[in-house]
């Protein structure tokens, strides 16, 4: 079998930022849905989270391209 | 369209959802940036320590600057 | 990188099973190399072709009771003027920019909608080039209207937001500029090239392997082979709603730009 473990890397570090997006995402959807003035206030916290998680979904990209040959 | 005369004030009602997007590529050109600087830094000098210096400070910048610009409130 | 695998377990036929690769999507068509007639090449002029034909042909006798293909025409119109362009660009001046955001949006959805259509099965946006040169003219409209409203200078100062300590301002102005003028184009165009490229080479896999299963394999491949074209028939289904949304994506990001660039944040 040919191929390059990196790549497999990334593709199991993307389950746990994916998981993570989908919660804070279900928890803002939810918050709106409850009480729709509290849009705006939600949303700076929910693109924060956003931003956090998704942070360590490109440490597994760069990371992968970085140690791709070994 | 059957509104009446248009209000001023309509505004952009659909912006800032999608600006979530512009998240993304600031959380991109961080890291590569400053992972790049870090790699020719490394090439320049031989040593082998700042491509992962780089990447991590340049996601702590991405990080500083959404929160900036999108986190806190206006 | 190619992962034979399927190779290994060939029982009866001594070549093997090759996975499709990229060199699957270089279908020259007349002549070789660079100036090469490709098939992509072919399959676009035809959705320009086909676009037009349409758009003319329900529009041109325009009534107050439209007809059933006027009706399709002025929803989809309606659908990008109203819920993408006025929404986001605001409606002080998106009028400027919806022929630009239509004409993308119709040309994404009918090239990426080739991708399943049979006797046509292939999606022109999986060429790195088309995507590259649809992402350029939004590129360049969206620099020209910001540097035009503001001046070039007032344009670069503009990116770094105020009220930050001195220190960190020439990071974050590097970090803008990088980002501004490199990484949300490049992203634009890898979105949907990679959409579009792997979800063509997904379906070449499971439709080709489910075949060579079938022909040459004991009865357990034969049964795993029939379990392929099941994934191939769900993956289909799958790969229309993606090209929806990848179109619709890539609208929404370029009026996103725009409307950045006319906003008074910069």
């Amino acid at each position: 079998m040919t191929g390059n473990i990196a790549i497999l890397g990334y593709g199991l570090s993307a389950i746990g930022p994916g998981v993570g997006i989908g919660l804070i995402f279900a928890a803002y959807i939810n918050g709106v849905a409850r009480q729709p003035e509290a849009r705006g206030m939600l949303q700076g916290i929910a693109i924060l989270g956003f931003a956090l998680a998704e942070a360590l979904a490109i440490f597994g990209l760069v990371l992968a391209f970085v140690f791709k040959n070994g | 369209m059957s509104e009446g005369p248009p209000d001023p004030d309509a505004g952009h009602p659909r912006l800032e959802e999608s600006q979530m997007w512009n998240v993304v590529s600031y959380l991109i050109s961080g890291p590569v940036l400053f992972g790049g600087i870090g790699w020719a830094l490394d090439r320049w000098l031989g040593t082998g320590f700042f491509v992962p210096t780089g990447i991590l400070a340049g996601m702590f910048v991405s990080l500083y600057l959404v929160w900036v610009r999108y986190g806190t409130q206006k | 990188m190619s992962l034979n695998v399927l190779g290994s377990l060939a029982s009866a036929d001594g070549g093997g099973f090759q996975t499709p690769t990229t060199s699957e999507f270089y279908q020259p068509l007349l002549f070789d190399g660079p100036l090469a007639i490709t098939r992509p090449a072919v399959v676009l002029m035809l959705s320009v072709g086909l676009i037009a034909w349409w758009l003319i042909a329900t529009t041109k006798r325009a009534a107050i009771v439209p007809s059933k293909g006027q009706w399709a025409t002025e929803s989809l119109y309606g659908f990008v003027r109203n819920g993408v362009a006025r929404d986001i660009i605001g409606s002080k001046d998106f009028l400027r920019f919806v022929p630009l955001l239509f004409t993308m949006f119709v040309l994404i959805l009918v090239n990426n909608l080739f991708g399943v259509i049979p006797l046509i099965q292939y999606p022109t946006m999986s060429r790195i080039g088309i995507p590259i040169a649809l992402t350029l003219v939004v590129y360049v409209t969206y620099h020209y209207i910001g540097i035009k409203r503001v001046g070039l200078g007032q344009y670069f100062k503009g990116l770094v937001p105020a009220g930050l300590p001195g220190w960190i301002v020439p990071l974050i102005f590097v970090l803008e500029v990088i980002t501004f003028f490199i990484t949300r184009p490049l992203t634009l165009a890898l979105r949907l090239f990679g959409n579009m490229f792997a979800g063509h080479l997904l379906l070449l896999l499971f439709i080709t392997g489910g075949q060579y299963m079938i022909i040459n394999g004991g009865i357990g491949l034969k049964i795993a082979g029939a379990g392929s074209y099941v994934m191939a028939f769900a993956l289909t289904i799958f790969e229309i709603l993606i090209e929806f949304l990848q179109a619709y994506i890539f609208t929404l990001l370029a009026a996103t730009y725009i409307a950045g660039s006319l906003s008074d944040e910069h």
